[in-house]
């Protein structure tokens, strides 16, 4: 955790503003609450959508970062189709959830760990092999732990094999992904394409 | 009839069922797919835990680029995930100029450019529009008769634009299984959320939305569920005996691709054409008087 932390800190809706992806439209907000109802995981949450950004209003930076709603989004874009005011409320969402895992807060540990593991792929192999990801992921846990997560997850890794949905590998890296043929320029794009992204510049 | 397909990295694994049958059909149909030449992962619904909203439009951005190198056809995703996020940056790219400068800015470092215009589309938006219910019911030698079949297109798929049907009570799946002969009963949970990008790391979470799903198919006396979605798919099928001990509740519900149930009712081959025997949760059994 890199930035000091205030109860009240009236410039945290500025840098939500400035440095979250999309976080701007927090502004056309009108609290009318039907991000918060509609949700498929309003019961899961905390506070839900329209809360987070009368918090983020309020400049409530602790409660808004390391809340587990950011990262329980499940992308479903029931908000977003419901919401008079056109809020990309999904996008705001993982943009918080982007910028709080960058400071290592880490809203939701599984969701944060198989996420890294997912665009390491994307970023090394310009695609996701659906077979070396989740042994990544599985991994993460340490050697115990991850055997553990191995043994239990083994009977659908053996039923998605047997049923030629998931390809045979010893283990992660064997056989090596194939990569795309235009990774490099793929990388190059996406090194720019951070670099031009909010809060990044300069 | 020519399209671009954009198989997605699911395609390619665990929804392999989808692509043989996908394949199959639009031949049947007669409609010719290309794939993308050297296409990369659209970043689906878990893409902002490593990327910035740029990045993701990026990895979209280069697919449309390479389309239009192709030939511009329109794109079928048939993933809802790869759908949705195609479609969002290539409106976004038509219709904020800005973006569509960066974009391009940011292409160009692999050497690629993108003018806009290309149009993204769901595998239902193609055969409901384009293909159409006459042309399917044409092809039809083995009617679906008698099987009751709860029609469910999950969160993404028509979403968020509404482009081809309704974003709250779609119909086009209903429309085609009904083309095919089949029964299909009313489902009020068509566009629930069964927990997406989400779902493998939240299964605690996400279990009861699963579990609703697959309650109101079975109340509704359901044999099978039909989804056009990979992701979908996976979710409802293949952790079902973890999900029944979570929610202690039997499941066993078969979760089959429409265009599964297409080849068959279109008398193809059940396993080399309809990849029924990729299912993991078997759909033999209900569908057996319809395979002989
Ligand atoms: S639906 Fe839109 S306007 Fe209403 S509370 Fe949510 S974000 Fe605000
Ligand atoms: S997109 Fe996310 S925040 Fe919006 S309704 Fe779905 S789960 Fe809730």
């Amino acid at each position: 955790m890199v930035m000091a932390t205030k109860a009240y800190d009236k410039s945290f809706r500025e840098e939500v503003y400035k440095n979250v992806d999309s976080g701007e439209d927090v502004k056309l907000c009108m609290q009318c609450g039907v991000c918060g109802i509609t949700c498929p995981l309003r019961d899961k949450m905390t506070h839900g959508p329209r809360q987070i950004w009368s918090l983020i209003r309020a400049g409530k930076r602790d409660e808004v970062m390391d809340s587990p709603d950011i990262m329980l989004c499940t992308s479903c874009y029931t908000c977003k189709v419901r919401c008079p005011r056109g809020v990309k409320v999904i996008d705001i969402m993982h943009g918080l959830a982007h910028y709080a895992l960058e400071q290592g807060i880490v809203p939701r540990a599984e969701t944060a760990k198989f996420g890294k593991v997912f665009w390491d792929s994307i970023y090394k192999t310009g695609r996701v092999d659906e077979t070396e990801v989740p042994m990544r992921y599985t991994l993460t846990a340490g050697p115990i732990h991850g055997l553990f997560n191995t043994l239990e997850m083994m009977d659908i890794g053996r039923a998605l094999l047997s049923h030629k949905r998931m390809k045979f590998k010893l283990g992660p890296g064997i056989p090596p992904s194939k990569k795309i043929k235009g990774i490099k320029g793929l990388k190059k794009m996406l090194d720019k394409a951070q670099a031009m992204s909010p809060g990044k510049e300069g | 009839m020519t399209y671009l397909l954009y198989p997605g990295c699911s395609l390619e694994a665990g929804g392999s069922h989808y692509e043989v049958s996908v394949e199959a059909v639009f031949k049947a149909l007669q409609v010719e797919l290309k794939e993308i030449e050297d296409w990369n992962c659209c970043g689906a619904s878990i893409h902002y835990v490593g990327g910035t909203e740029l990045q993701t439009k990026t990895l979209n951005a280069r697919n449309l680029a390479l389309a239009q190198k192709q030939g511009g056809y329109d794109i079928i995703a048939p993933c809802s995930s790869c759908y949705i996020q195609m479609v969002k940056t290539a409106h976004e790219f038509d219709e904020e100029p800005e973006l569509a400068a960066e974009l391009n800015q940011i292409l160009g470092e692999g050497g690629l450019s993108y003018s806009g215009g290309i149009k993204v589309r769901h595998v239902l938006d193609v055969l409901y529009n384009d293909v159409g219910l006459e042309r399917i019911k044409a092809a039809v030698k083995k009617p679906l008769t008698g099987l009751k079949v709860a029609p469910y297109y999950g969160c993404q798929t028509t979403r968020p634009y509404g482009e081809y049907d309704s974003v709250e009570e779609p119909t086009s799946m209903d429309e085609i299984l009904a083309a095919l002969g089949a029964e299909v009963i009313p489902f009020e949970h068509k566009v629930k959320c069964c927990g997406s990008g989400i779902f493998f790391t939240e299964m605690d979470t996400c279990a009861p939305l699963v579990g609703d799903i697959i309650g109101e198919a079975a109340a509704g006396g359901a044999a099978l569920i039909s989804v056009p979605c990979p992701m979908c798919q996976m979710n409802l099928e293949i952790y079902q005996p973890r999900l029944e001990k979570i929610l202690k509740t039997e499941l066993d519900m078969p979760v089959v691709f429409v265009t599964q149930l297409m080849a068959l009712a279109f008398g193809m081959d059940p396993n080399k054409d309809a990849a029924l025997n990729r299912n993991i949760v078997s759909a033999n059994e209900v569908l057996r008087h319809l395979a002989a």
